[in-house]
């Protein structure tokens, strides 16, 4: 709806939007003392002190009787000005804390960009913190991030493509990637992607996640979500996409595969020698995560040749005095595993440790002398804790946390066919999905030599050839 | 949807079928010894060496599962059967758990089974799915249940001290898998370490130990083979890990002992002229342990008077091992068949049935070349020096 001439008829039109919306304020002021206009803006969004001196002190002196808009531009000093001629317009910059100046006798009003809210300093992201590297982490705030990316390549090749997604809430998402290493089709693939979605609010790049991937069944996270800078940068470098959502920290990043998933910045940061010897240990200790106690189990129940006589021997011992089956014990002592998991996660720090010291008893020695759980079972168990604790990203630790289970009792009911069984159908699943058309375990399979420079080991800096085809 | 349906259908007779044949650790009989004899009236004895798990067997202690890491206690269980699957299933039906044989690490026969024959026991071995190819197979001199009992104080079983002392390759040390490769091939005949009881004197418990021979052939033990003759098998077989021989060098007076370093020995046939012959090439390494002699062996000219009494005696313990083989027992027990065999595929078919007449006339030449690597921190013995 286009504005109309008269300020007290666009007032009224305002108002009616804004009606039980204490924290709109309409400021009431004549420019030059003769003037009527109005200033309108939400508490707390805007630089209040630099309005009144850059925008309502010079303009109560005002131009003369019959100004232009411009004119009153020009009396104002705020580098950011628009005009806006609809009351749309209007909304969006008042409900984005821009205040806005309607003036009586013109049909446009001027939007100041003096928006700002208090906001989180930029601290290092807890879940993905780094010995050596930068300590910098997104915040909440979308325009700090976008900058951060910028200061980090400054290429004006970096684009920044903004949208608002959400009837409701209006929040502005960012697509950024660089234009001439990234794929066209994938830029636009993206949009489109998001421009699909319905949804009244976005909250979170979660929110935005699971409208855009491609399996939306999958366990597996199929986008990247990190809160580095630094990380969301070298992604960029290799010719892929960033969606960054203002009100979180979080970014997602496309195409993603699994392999990525299990990569870290420190990877990189540190020597090549250290980095592959770090990247295998984390594979190795993946799988750990994934099958340690269904090998246990299966080993324990089905194959007891396997194990060497001594320790054999030992462990009929000690599982003399047990009342359950090893899948049982197994079962018991991995969901109170994760019980504790999840109970400490979302405590404060002085109580989380008092969990962890009861924990420690309920999986470990009380257990063990109340004759509940077996020795053995209690170190598989922590050693698979500390697997799992390996994970280098949160989002691939969950899924292999639950599909523990089932492989568990595949384990139990079949051995260590039953472990294969599980590994194969987990396998199918993985080799079937796609992450933005680029196949999920690339490049694993299909196989790619170059890639799996990155893969295999570490290579150093001056052989790896990050841009990926 | 049809694919859902599919792996579901491909797990739930795994569900319904279920554990079959799963057994928990706390519900099985481990075996870690198995003896098997031959009672006087020709039927199998099977006795084996259970380890107690319990707890209520040894100590008695509080409700802490831990493993209280005192030597276990074992128990043994004998019965007869018409054959050895007859005796296992007899001893299932006496023991309330079930019957493992995956642990089993000794297999002891006693002399008068192993001179009744060794086929019919090794089929339920080897076809048996639990048992391991890997087990030490032994010849007890007394009966296989007289070893079992045993209780060595050093080690936590007698399979355990069994083992452990097999490993260390003083004596022969012959596995399952070797047995029935050397029973099954070309030549028939085979080597087993014979098990010797050290009876207990005082406080001291009796133990088990690893000396001489039996020599198998056609399945049938038919006769032993002492320690010295046993020693020639080993470095005929290249089996010898462990040697310490003593020498004395002539006109000096004294000892020189020799440990061994490496050794490795290769056996090269050769058929000339209806002639067949067998070369032995043993080449090794020693280090000197111990010189009493006037010698000074940091002279190389010293070192290879030591070096040829060393190689002197090493052949005398070979020719003698070759004697006891060739003369008395005639059986190939070095496998002397199957070397012939590789290099001579049509000549060694031909002459396949004749063999038995033919080992004991093979011209056995021995090529030993054994250097002396390591001499020592000290040339000659000083101390006998200031004496004089």
């Amino acid at each position: 709806m286009k504005l109309s001439n008269h300020l007290r008829e666009n007032v009224r039109r305002l108002e009616a939007v804004y009606h039980d919306c204490a924290d709109v304020v309409f400021h009431d002021m004549a420019i030059g003392g003769h003037t009527p206009a109005m200033l309108v803006y939400i508490e707390g969004m805007i630089r209040l002190e630099e309005l009144d001196q850059h925008v309502v002190a010079p303009l109560l002196d005002g131009p003369g009787r019959d100004h232009t808009l411009a004119d009153i531009r020009n009396r104002t000093a705020v580098a950011s000005i628009e005009e806006k001629r609809t009351i749309g317009e209007i909304v969006e910059e008042i409900s984005g804390g821009s205040p806005v100046l309607l003036v009586d006798g013109h049909d446009a009003a001027l939007a100041f960009g003096l928006s700002a809210w208090e906001q989180r300093s930029v601290e290092e992201p807890s879940a993905e913190s780094v010995l050596r590297g930068p300590r910098e982490g997104f915040i909440e705030t979308m325009r700090t991030n976008i900058a951060m990316l910028r200061r980090r390549i400054r290429s004006p090749k970096l684009k920044v493509i903004t949208m608002r997604i959400g009837t409701r809430s209006r929040t502005p998402v960012a697509v950024i990637y660089i234009e001439d290493i990234a794929k066209p089709s994938l830029v636009r693939e993206m949009l489109s992607r998001l421009n699909r979605i319905e949804i009244e609010d976005v909250l979170e790049t979660s929110y935005i996640e699971e409208w855009i991937e491609d399996n939306k069944y999958s366990p597996f996270p199929q986008l990247l979500s990190t809160e580095r800078p630094d990380v969301a940068c070298s992604y960029l470098m290799e010719g892929r996409v960033v969606v960054m959502v203002d009100g979180t920290p979080t970014v997602l990043v496309a195409p993603t595969t699994f392999l990525s998933l299990l990569q870290t910045p420190e990877d990189y940061y540190e020597r090549y020698v250290v980095g592959t010897a770090i990247r295998w240990l984390r594979y190795l200790f993946f799988a750990i995560s994934l099958l340690g106690p269904s090998l246990y189990v299966a080993v324990v129940t089905f194959h007891q040749e396997m194990i060497p006589t001594t320790l054999m021997l030992t462990m009929a011992r000690s599982r003399e005095q047990i009342p359950f089956t090893a899948l049982m014990e197994a079962f018991l002592m991995e969901t109170m595993f994760e019980a504790l998991r999840e109970a400490g996660a979302r405590l404060p720090k002085q109580i989380g440790s008092a969990v962890s010291i009861v924990g420690a008893l309920v999986i470990g020695q009380a257990a063990i002398s109340a004759g509940i759980v077996s020795a053995p079972m209690v170190m598989v168990v922590a050693i698979t804790g500390i697997a799992s604790f390996m994970a280098p990203r949160y989002t691939i630790g969950i899924p292999i946390r639950l599909l523990r289970f089932p492989i568990m009792f595949l384990a139990g009911m079949a051995g260590l066919l039953g472990v294969i069984l599980g590994v194969i159908v987990i396998l199918n699943h993985l080799l079937s999905l796609r992450s933005f058309g680029v196949p999920y375990m690339a490049p694993l399979a299909p196989t790619s030599m170059r890639g799996l420079k990155d893969v295999l080991w570490r290579a150093p800096r001056w052989m790896l050839n990050r841009r990926a085809k | 949807m049809m694919r859902r349906i599919r792996l579901l259908l491909l797990v739930f007779p795994l569900l319904a079928a279920g554990c079959w044949n799963a057994h928990e650790v706390n519900d099985l009989a481990i075996i870690t010894a198995a003896g098997v004899d031959l009672t006087e009236d020709g039927q199998i004895e099977m006795s084996v060496k259970i380890y107690l798990t319990s707890p209520s067997g040894g100590d008695s202690s509080s409700m802490s599962g831990q493993p209280t890491g005192d030597k276990g206690t074992s128990v043994v269980r004998s019965v007869t059967g018409i054959n050895m699957a007859d005796a296992a299933s007899r001893l299932q039906k006496e023991i309330s758990r079930k019957v493992f044989w995956g642990q089993t690490d000794v297999f002891l026969f006693g002399e008068r089974m192993a001179r009744a024959g060794l086929e019919e026991p090794l089929d339920f071995l080897l076809r048996h799915i639990a048992s391991r190819e890997r087990a030490h197979v032994f010849v007890s001199d007394s009966t296989a249940m007289n070893v079992l009992k045993l209780s060595p104080p050093i080690d936590r079983s007698v399979a355990d001290a069994l083992v452990a002392m097999a490993d260390q390759q003083t004596g022969l040390n012959i596995s399952m898998k070797d047995l029935a490769h050397m029973m099954v091939g070309k030549s028939k005949a085979a080597v087993l370490p014979i098990v010797l009881i050290h009876e207990g004197i005082g406080e001291q418990q009796s133990f088990p130990f690893i000396q001489g021979a039996a020599v198998i052939k056609n399945g049938k033990m038919i006769g032993r083979m002492d320690e010295d003759a046993t020693r020639g098998v080993m470095w005929l077989r290249n089996e010898i890990k462990q040697a310490t021989v003593t020498v004395s060098p002539d006109h000096s007076g004294g000892y020189v002992s020799l440990h061994l370093h490496r050794s490795h020995t290769r056996l090269l046939p050769k058929i000339e002229g209806g002639r067949w012959i067998m070369t032995v090439r043993i080449t090794g390494q020693d280090d000197i342990v111990e010189n009493t002699t006037e010698l000074d062996l940091s002279e190389p000219d010293h070192l290879g008077k030591v070096e040829k009494e060393l190689e002197e005696i090493v052949n005398e313990r070979v020719k003698q091992a070759l004697d006891q083989a060739q003369n008395e027992l005639r059986a190939d027990i070095f496998q002397f068949a199957d070397a012939f065999y590789r290099k001579y595929p049509k000549i060694w078919k031909a002459n396949e049935d004749r063999w038995d007449e033919i080992f004991p006339k093979v011209d056995v030449r021995l090529e030993t070349e054994l250097r002396i690597a390591r001499p020592g921190l000290i040339g000659k013995n000083f101390f006998k020096q200031e004496q004089r």
